[in-house]
């Protein structure tokens, strides 16, 4: 059991916080622009739809870097870890660790150009724009990359179906909320098409396109009667891979 | 003392000169170019944000047509109006409405991760990437509401969406008692982020 999946569901945690804007330190806007940036130069676009030409995008980058990515690194986190920094402090981490083990830059030099910084936190950025990668970043949020392909196969369930959620193996990334593991609920939606994934999971399951469902739980299903606030219901969109069968 | 127990003193000054270190070399090695961070970021000044969400909820509110074909098709209902291009771009490519009625009363939460419709809204505030209400927004949404000030009576429902695959949520709240006077765009400047999300109503200013 891997604390992050599970993170639905935790007791004890105290208030929530009410804070509503969306970077609480400005330089929180640099990591999320260049992890965007990262998303749009992603080698895997090329396999996308629409098919972006990465291929042929100046750019040094040459790996994948989609939401799996940066997601498998904050469920790969020691927990304590996880809970200790704050969101965009865990992409700057995860972000600079990736471009040190792919070997684009080395830890020595961030280091020294970290500590550049901090005794002038004025001094200019290099100033080399790319106007292609402009271009790809406006095309990638503007077109985006939707997982949406044919149908392999019919889909294994139907809508009014009672479904028992399956208990993979924990891996290092899926897309099973922990708390819906083994619990039972009723399918209302069987969306149309199926759906990709950006990286295979493994034992976990999911990857190569497959039908996606929407799944109704009633609240006292999941955390038991007389433990779940009354007339609640909690719906989860799970891929096929997660289902299994009532009986 | 394990170094678990240790932070930087100056965090965030560490952390703003860690991130500037990492774009210059970035930069430096044609990773990235030195525009592309503000390119990312202007697009959700002008194109992507929750202007768009509340231009939504405006035209539901005055033309009931209209929010019926809302929840029944969204991307084609959103489409309908005359936004910025990109409404089904990245983060949006599947997107859903559902709407708070006298029977029920809808959240949207992203329990493994923060998935968000960023076309419409713009990106998630902090509050809901915060693991407190990730981890009780699905066990115990009802006292996370009044947290936020909007308490629930028990006969009304409490719908739940947890996003954990491809479609990105948002809520069409309910409209303002007494709002019959304001335009659409009077309408659409009082729906907030918060409102699309489910933590709060929709009030009319203090008059």
């Amino acid at each position: 059991m891997k604390l992050q999946h599970y993170l639905g569901g935790l007791e004890n945690l105290g208030p929530v916080n009410l804070e509503t804007q969306v970077f609480v330190q400005p330089w929180e806007q640099r990591i999320f622009g260049i992890h965007t940036t990262m998303m749009a130069e992603s080698a895997h676009l090329t396999g996308a739809l629409p098919r972006y030409p990465i291929d042929q995008l100046p750019t040094a980058f040459k790996n994948d870097w989609t939401w799996a990515s940066l997601r498998t690194g904050a469920e790969g986190m020691q927990p304590f870890e996880y809970f200790k920094f704050r969101y965009y402090e865990k992409w700057l981490m995860g972000i600079s660790q990736f471009f040190i083990d792919q070997g684009y830059i080395d830890a020595e030099e961030l280091s020294s150009r970290t500590e550049h910084y901090r005794k002038q936190p004025e001094a200019a950025l290099p100033d080399l724009p790319n106007a292609p990668i402009r271009e790809q970043i406006v095309r990638y949020l503007l077109e985006g990359d939707s997982g949406l392909r044919p149908l392999p196969a019919p889909p294994r369930f139907q809508s009014g179906e009672v479904i028992k959620v399956a208990d993979p193996e924990a891996v290092d990334h899926t897309r099973l909320p922990g708390y819906l593991r083994s619990k039972p609920g009723i399918i209302v939606e069987v969306y149309d098409g199926a759906f990709a994934y950006f990286v295979n999971t493994g034992p976990d399951g999911i990857g190569e396109p497959m039908p996606v469902y929407r799944v109704a739980f009633a609240a006292s299903d999941i955390w038991g009667e007389g433990k779940s606030e009354a007339n609640t219901t909690i719906y989860a969109d799970l891929f096929e891979a997660y289902l299994q069968p009532a009986a | 003392m394990s170094k678990l127990f240790e932070y930087e003193k100056q965090r965030e000054a560490a952390s703003a000169a860690k991130v500037r270190a990492l774009e210059a070399l970035l930069i430096e090695k044609g990773v990235i170019g030195s525009d592309s961070v503000d390119t990312v970021l202007g697009h959700f000044e002008t194109v992507a944000g929750p202007f768009n969400g509340a231009r939504i909820v405006a035209r539901a509110w005055v033309d009931a047509e209209y929010k019926a074909r809302l929840l029944a098709d969204t991307p084609k209902a959103i489409a309908e109006l005359n936004l910025a291009q990109g409404m089904d771009g990245a983060e949006g490519e599947h997107m859903l409405a559902v709407a708070n009625s006298p029977q029920v009363h809808n959240l949207i939460i992203c329990t493994l991760c923060s998935c968000y419709p960023w076309p419409i809204l713009g990106l998630p505030p902090y509050w809901y990437k915060d693991p407190v209400f990730r981890a009780r927004g699905v066990r115990e949404p009802r006292a996370v509401l009044r947290e936020f000030g909007v308490p629930v009576s028990e006969d009304v429902e409490v719908a739940v969406w947890d996003s954990s695959a491809q479609i990105r949520w948002f809520v069409v709240p309910e409209r303002p008692a007494g709002s019959d006077h304001l335009s659409e765009e009077q309408l659409a400047a009082l729906v907030t982020p918060e409102s699309m999300m489910g933590v709060a109503l929709v009030h009319l200013p203090a008059a």
